[in-house]
């Protein structure tokens, strides 16, 4: 009967309350930092005293928040598109490969996603000092792939692994190339995974601190690293209004994901 | 009077604006084996559930032994249980699953060891104690679930169509041993089954259902030999009908005429008809013949196809007014070229015939 | 029997055409090379660089790492992150057992909502909540005043840059990984199975207690095993969070190389993080896959 929503009783009153009161968790940061952003005080008093823009008007006015949003924005396109493209190869070798030592490939593939990322951060800062890579936007770009392979691979190989091959075979029977047949048949079917690949390793590199931090030059440095100095210095509400910004860029990329998925599942 | 040891009283239950269950009344006595049949949605599971605790009725009662069961919660209900799905716990050996109940009651450890051994004997599966659920077929996980279900000597068993997932000779197997343990234990069973073979072959009553009612309670030669509606008639077994023109009605037998005008007289009634009013005639496929019987009526008829099925062969004829009718004659009653000519009579006992309103 | 045959005369003819396809991609593993190119050369190569450094740095030796384990102050910092993470690990669990096992039977339109909020917040930057902790937790902050003015203290707590503000901060981001993972665990438990318990006569304690907390404990073991790896080397949250004096391994790590370069010292710190983090996660790899082994139970 614990399982049955409806005769759990008080225990279900109990239960949800408490769901409730951690949604109410949950959500509080987001909900508070978009108030924080409108509200009058330098101080970050709250309830604000009153509301304003101002601080709206102060970050656009600082030419530096929106070159570090478009540096974010570029390495994160690339690293979406290279770890998507080298995810989906390894993919299809990792699901359909017949050979030794797959689920140690498919592990070692996976590992940076569980080594904690400062061991990396330091041990790829290092390497980039010696190949004169630091700083630059290829270094950002390869050290976030590297990042973002995990969260590329395991949904394109888990939307493989449910995509029934005798389909693409009997295209080859209809006379298509393995090639075409995998670009026409396969890769379409399996367009959610994809997309949450694309989604995912985006997100990876748009929102890594702890590399960037080491990697950050004064020419470029991405967002996190900019909002990592400010905070550092003092908690500006300009932060908030950045961040408020990201909340809403948070909320579109969900209103997108939910309605693609919709149009793709039916 | 005597107290009935279950009864059903007025037992309603609504989702919505769907009406599952109909002012359902039943009484069962003690150690009887009653199965609830019926196509699926018809209201036999959700009546169960609600004995069982799962589903509060809309309205009506429940009483053991005269005491409403309604306000105890399931698990001080007392009742054993058998799902239509495998529900054993996963995480525990079949002995420990045995055991549950009693463990949970609080039971010594000497008791629960020889209770657990007692109920493994029962249904046979001694040497599977120490073995988890997942290592069993589906047909001894029944048998485990069986086992924990009648530990803890539970006065009623209800039972969810708890064969229906398993393949056709287990499911024989595992009847015979329900029919041993209700012999043997004497508790009071509850079966839920659409299957009208299983509930023919193992209860002492039928009660049928149909869209939230109960259509006719009674034996399984009740419901077979003397069914009080259409739909029990064809629901059970096999059954054609005619279309038929009532005539009149004398002393419960009836006259009427069949579409290719011939009268037949002597027909068992089911209620009352006009003279004129337009009925259907039921005829079991068995019960037709093809040689003249001393109380005969007859039906001319054209063969269209004669199968052989082991012990009866089956014949599709069509009558004269162009409705298809099915023939069961035991194959030992005819040779194959029997059915020639194409055209010929067949004969039914007017007594083993029903009418029933159109 | 025509049918199966033509059945069969299509199968065989598929199964040539795999032959051929999969001639031309022996093994398959061609596809494999680029991913095994970059994590080969960006991520093995530079890890094992800065292995051999800890060894190299500033002289051949084990002294970066008798210099760690032997003094009373990087001790302290070992005791903390361990602390961290596993306060933050049971804290976690607790959270998020009775929010999963609600979303897991809940209405699917209540449900979607619940869900709705975990994925806003756990897709949400990273900093951006971090920094609304800071200012939410902070003397002056929402939840002092608010706890001052309905007279439940009368001082505010200090509930930043120490252990609690850590603790919040972690639970907060680590809530998701908990919860999702445990949904799926949830929902794979037959309420059958808990019927049959209560019909067997187990309150609902007992049948908690007895079976649908030993049916979950995989889920739970797999889950609060990556929330506690997660925690071990986390670096954001504790920086702004936690206080100078209970500093947890990843910032120590940072501070050696970023502020002191003291590569040898770091190199060494973060092989030692390594190792614990990799023996743990394989023994997570061993608990799920031992789950699957015995099909999903």
């Amino acid at each position: 009967m614990l399982l049955d929503y409806d005769r759990m009783g008080w225990l279900k009153v109990a239960l949800l309350g408490f769901t409730a009161l951690v949604a109410a968790f949950l959500l509080l940061p987001v909900v508070f930092i978009v108030l924080l952003s409108f509200g009058s005080s330098r101080w970050l008093a709250f309830p604000p005293p009153g509301w304003t823009l101002k601080w709206y008007q102060e970050l656009f006015a600082d030419p530096s928040w929106l070159e570090a949003a478009l540096t974010s924005a570029r390495i994160a396109t690339m690293t979406a598109l290279l770890a998507v493209l080298i995810g989906i190869l390894a993919s299809f070798a990792l699901v359909r490969g017949r050979f030794r030592g797959r689920e140690i490939l498919r592990g070692l593939l996976l590992t940076p996603m569980v080594l904690p990322v400062v061991v990396f951060a330091i041990a790829i800062y290092a390497f980039f000092l010696r190949l004169g890579l630091g700083g630059t936007t290829i270094g950002f770009v390869i050290a976030h792939t590297v990042l973002a392979l995990p969260f590329a691979i395991i949904p394109i190989a888990t939307a493989l692994e449910g995509f029934d091959k005798s389909i693409e075979d009997a295209a080859i029977v209809c006379g298509a190339s393995p090639l075409e047949a995998k670009l026409r048949i396969t890769l379409p079917s399996i367009r959610i995974g994809i997309f949450s690949a694309a989604i995912f390793s985006f997100l990876a590199s748009w929102d890594e601190v702890v590399v960037a931090i080491f990697m950050a030059s004064p020419t470029l440095q991405t967002l996190p690293v900019k909002i990592w100095g400010s905070l550092r210095a003092d908690l500006s509400p300009v932060i908030a209004a950045a961040s408020s910004l990201l909340v809403g860029l948070t909320l579109a990329l969900m209103i997108v994901t939910a309605l693609l998925r919709r149009r793709f599942q039916t | 009077m005597t107290q009935p040891f279950l009864s059903i009283r007025k037992l309603r239950k609504a989702f919505g604006a769907f009406t599952a269950v109909h002012d359902v009344t039943l009484d069962i006595p003690r150690g009887e084996f009653l199965t609830f049949l019926g196509p699926s949605g018809s209201g036999k599971s959700t009546t169960l559930y609600a004995i069982a605790g799962f589903q509060d009725p809309s309205s009506g009662d429940v009483l053991l032994e005269g005491k409403s069961l309604l306000a105890v919660p399931p698990h001080k209900r007392n009742i054993g249980m058998v799902f239509q799905r495998y529900t054993l716990f996963p995480h525990l050996s079949v002995a420990e699953n045995v055991a549950f109940p009693l463990r949970v009651r609080r039971r010594p450890e000497a008791e629960v060891k020889r209770k657990v051994a007692d109920m493994l004997g029962l249904v046979r599966l001694e040497s599977f104690a120490e073995r988890l659920p997942g290592a069993l077929s589906g047909g001894q996980q029944q048998r485990v679930a069986l086992a924990r279900a009648l530990a803890y000597d539970p006065p009623i068993l209800l039972m969810d169509e708890p064969l229906s997932a398993l393949d056709k000779k287990l499911r024989e197997e595992i009847q015979a041993e329900i029919r041993r343990i209700h012999r043997e234990t004497g508790v009071t069973i509850l079966y839920v089954t659409h299957d009208q073979e299983e509930a023919l072959h193992l209860s002492d009553r039928i009660a049928l259902f149909r869209d939230g009612r109960i259509e006719q309670t009674g034996t399984g030669e009740d419901l077979y030999l003397r069914p009080a509606t259409d739909f029990v008639a064809g629901f059970i077994g096999n059954s054609n009908f005619l279309a038929a023109e009532h005539l009149e009605t004398v002393g419960g037998a009836a006259t009427i005429r069949l579409g290719d005008g011939s009268l037949v007289s002597g027909i068992s009634a089911n209620g009352s008809f006009e003279r004129g009013q337009k009925t259907r005639l039921m005829i079991r496929p068995e019960a037709f013949r093809l040689e003249r019987g001393p109380t005969s009526a007859e039906l001319a008829v054209e063969i269209v196809d004669v199968a052989f099925y082991g012990e009866r062969r089956r014949i599709v004829a069509r009558t004269a007014a162009g409705q298809e009718i099915d023939i069961r004659p035991t194959s030992a009653a005819m040779a194959s070229q029997d059915a020639a000519p194409r055209h010929r009579q067949v004969f039914f006992d007017p007594g083993a015939a029903f009418l029933f309103p159109a | 029997m025509l049918v199966p045959l033509r059945n069969q005369g299509v199968a065989m003819s598929v199964e040539t055409q795999r032959s051929i396809a999969t001639m031309r991609m022996p093994g398959g593993l061609g596809g494999l090379l680029p991913a095994l190119i970059l994590i080969g050369l960006f991520f093995v190569v530079p890890v094992l660089a800065l292995l051999l450094r800890s060894v190299t740095d500033p002289a051949p030796g084990l002294q970066n790492y008798a210099a760690l384990l032997g003094d009373g102050t990087y001790a302290r910092v070992f005791f903390n992150t361990f602390l961290v993470a596993a306060v933050v690990t049971i804290v976690t669990i607790l959270v998020a057992f009775p929010v999963a096992w609600m979303l897991a039977i809940m209405p699917p339109a209540l449900a979607s909502i619940v869900f709705g909020i975990i994925i806003l917040s756990m897709w949400t930057n990273l900093l951006t909540r971090t920094y609304a902790w800071m200012v939410l937790l902070q003397r002056t902050g929402v939840i002092n005043r608010a706890l001052m003015a309905t007279g439940v203290i009368d001082q505010p707590l200090p509930l930043i840059n120490n252990l609690t503000g850590v603790t919040i901060g972690m639970v907060y981001i680590m809530l998701p990984f908990m919860i999702l993972p445990l949904v799926g665990t949830l929902r794979a438990i037959d309420p059958m199975t808990l019927r049959a318990a209560a019909l067997c006569g187990a309150s609902p304690f007992q049948a908690f207690r007895r079976i649908l907390l030993p049916l979950s404990l995989p889920g739970v073991a797999a889950g609060g095993l990556m929330v506690f790896v997660m925690s071990l080397g986390y670096f954001v949250t504790p920086a702004l969070l936690g206080g100078t004096a209970n500093m947890m391994l990843a910032e120590m790590i940072a501070q050696m190389i970023q502020s002191l370069l003291n590569w040898g010292l770091g190199s060494a710190a973060a092989f030692i993080l390594l190792v614990v983090t990799m023996a743990l996660y394989a023994l997570q790899l061993r608990l799920v896959g031992a789950r699957r082994a015995t099909g999903g139970v």
